[in-house]
């Protein structure tokens, strides 16, 4: 299992590789001259060969290319074009808000979505079954951005008892909470139905398989048949699932992100995208590639330790 | 699926060739009935066939232009005359979003069609020659685009090509279709070693023909599956990066470019916002329990339950 996970942890480097690749020649795919489209039409041709120059833009493209990635290796993701800011200290400034919104969506989703499923799979006749093919239902019915407006429009236009825009003013937990129950809402309402249905459907599977039958043979109460032996064997699926969700999430937090204002690495990447700065676009794809790519070897090699019986070669 | 090989052969008919076609054929005739009788699954294909329906006739199924501005009553509520209610430049909000399911299934086929033949193409392809350079290629190539959480590569390109119709396609088909090239090669790698596909290979068939012949259709379950479920992300998607100011250009009639304009007027007039929030969840519903119906109808172990 040792050769497995330093085969697919070594795998990240050429992916990584590729993804800036990737990255680089987005702005070679860019229509016309990448400066005068940053700068805009009324640029003067000084202005132009200045960011030229500083970008490397008057180089050949391997050469280019090599600045790109050695920049990049030494965790300098370049200047905005815009504000002269460090992009890292944009990103740096921008993650812990979408860490808290990613964070606390995805853990009380999972939370809430594991246990209904779980409980709806012991006790398959009550209508809690029910409730999970509804939830699951509405979870796919109303993607995020939806979801979003639709809860601005009822908790902050209907029935205003909730904040709409901003992250809370920072050092004040309850502020911070308050501005942050929409945006998790929006975002994790979805997940709560699927690893709702994902965990009842492997938990019945489960509840059929032989070894349950023998614990239920030796007496073992009911409860700690289910949410001991079975639950833990349940839970493989949505493990993987949320490995490949952080993806779908921090794509979720750039519309949750811009709908309520919060001045995320989403809202950072989208902004960036309007004003062309296309740094700031590079520097923020980058992160978000890179959080996914971690996300999902954690993930895989999760997996492997929770579940020995799966053979790798 | 399997094609019962007792069947005679007709005659002046390539015998591959016939048994490409009854593939096919059987492939979809098999999974058309097994869908409408899995309960969710025919609703799903009525309402689908509800959105194609509008899709293709909105100019005769909306009462007004979607275009015709009427500022004199614009957020106007739900009447007689405009279902929906109007919205900030006095437009019928119920023509809109018949128009939008022009849109919403233009891009969900479209999107789907380029990516899935693609990948299961390179799929296919790699699979076939496991271990070779190609494979390493084309896997690391599927590795790479999967690396990004999809939407956001999806914006970044429709960022650098520019906002259109065209643009959003290509964007969202490029994010898409290593998940088909995925499934794809993971099926070639088993399909592969059955003794049809040694028996076309002793026979001397074309690694081409073989391909196209013999393994593709026998792939195909898994693949359709993805389809059905791919089509509601896509629709979400495009109305998504509508939404940004992204995607098809205004004035066209999106569901997205329409939640965009219901945001800027979220304080005054719920009606825009609701509509076609109301329009995506309909359509997501149809396509999941289409797929949801897909899912069960081509699984041998769903069916005999």
């Amino acid at each position: 299992m040792l050769k497995y996970i330093i085969k697919r942890a070594l795998w990240i480097i050429p992916t990584l590789l590729g993804v800036l690749i990737i990255l680089f020649s987005l702005t070679y795919l860019m229509p016309g001259d990448p400066a005068s489209a940053m700068l805009g039409p009324r640029a003067t041709p000084e202005l132009v060969a200045e960011l030229n120059q500083r970008m490397h833009l008057d180089r050949s493209m391997p050469v280019r290319l090599g600045y790109y990635l050695t920049g990049v290796i030494k965790g300098d993701l370049g200047t905005s074009v815009w504000s002269g800011h460090k992009v890292r200290s944009l990103l740096a400034e921008a993650l812990p808000h979408t860490a808290l919104l990613a964070i606390t969506s995805l853990g009380v989703a999972a939370l809430i979505g594991i246990l209904l499923g779980a409980f709806a799979a012991v006790r398959r006749d009550s209508p809690i079954g029910g409730c999970v093919t509804i939830a699951s239902l509405l979870g796919v019915a109303v993607p995020d951005f939806v979801a979003a407006l639709l809860l601005m429009l009822l908790f902050c236009v209907w029935i205003p008892i909730l904040p709409a825009l901003g992250a809370g003013a920072p050092g004040d937990p309850l502020d911070i909470a308050l501005h942050l129950i929409l945006p998790a809402t929006a975002l994790g309402i979805g997940w709560v139905g699927y690893l709702a249905r994902l965990t009842r459907e492997s938990m019945i599977d489960v509840l059929d398989s032989d070894y349950i039958r023998t614990a239920k043979a030796f007496a073992v109460p009911g409860k700690i048949i289910a949410y001991r032996y079975a639950l833990k064997n349940a839970v493989i699926p949505s493990i993987t699932v949320i490995g490949l969700g952080v993806g779908k999430l921090l794509g979720g937090a750039v519309f949750v992100e811009i709908i309520f204002s919060r001045p995320g690495l989403g809202k950072l990447i989208v902004d960036a995208v309007y004003a062309r700065d296309f740094p700031v676009v590079q520097g923020g794809i980058l992160v978000a590639t890179v959080l996914f790519v971690l996300a999902n070897l954690i993930a895989d090699i999760s997996y492997a330790f929770v579940d020995p019986r799966i053979q790798y070669d | 699926m399997n094609t019962d090989t007792a069947e005679p052969i007709e005659a002046g008919l390539d015998p591959s060739q016939l048994m490409f076609k009854r593939k096919w054929a059987d492939t979809l005739r098999v999974t058309f009935r097994a869908v409408v009788k899995v309960k969710g699954g025919l609703w799903g294909g009525i309402f689908i066939s509800v959105m194609l329906i509008c899709a293709i006739g909105a100019q005769w199924i909306s009462p007004s232009d979607p275009n015709a501005q009427d500022i004199m009553h614009r957020f106007a509520g739900p009447s007689l005359d405009n279902f929906f209610g109007t919205d900030y430049l006095g437009r019928d909000i119920f023509s809109r979003i018949i128009y939008g399911c022009r849109i919403a299934v233009l891009v969900a086929f479209s999107t789907v069609s380029i990516s899935s033949i693609v990948g299961v193409f390179l799929g296919v392809v790699s699979g076939y020659n496991e271990g070779s350079k190609l494979d390493y290629f084309v896997i690391w190539l599927f590795d790479i685009v999967r690396s990004f959480p999809q939407i956001i590569l999806a914006l970044a390109i429709v960022a650098v090509l520019g906002p259109s119709l065209v643009n959003v396609v290509v964007a969202l088909a490029f994010t898409a279709f290593p998940f088909y090239g995925r499934i794809a090669r993971a099926q070639t790698l088993s399909v592969k070693e059955a003794d049809y596909v040694k028996a076309a290979e002793a026979m001397g068939l074309q690694p081409i023909k073989i391909i196209l012949r013999h393994i593709t259709p026998n792939i195909m379950a898994p693949v359709i599956v993805c389809l059905g479920m791919d089509m509601a992300t896509m629709i979400v998607w495009e109305s998504g990066l509508s939404f940004l100011g992204l995607g098809v250009r205004p004035p066209t009639a999106s569901w997205g470019i329409m939640l965009r304009n219901g945001y800027k007027y979220i304080q005054t007039s719920e009606w825009m916002i609701i509509w076609p929030a109301l329009a995506i969840a309909l359509a997501m519903i149809a396509f999941s329990l289409f797929s949801e119906g897909l899912r069960v109808a081509l699984d041998p172990k769903e069916r005999e339950r």
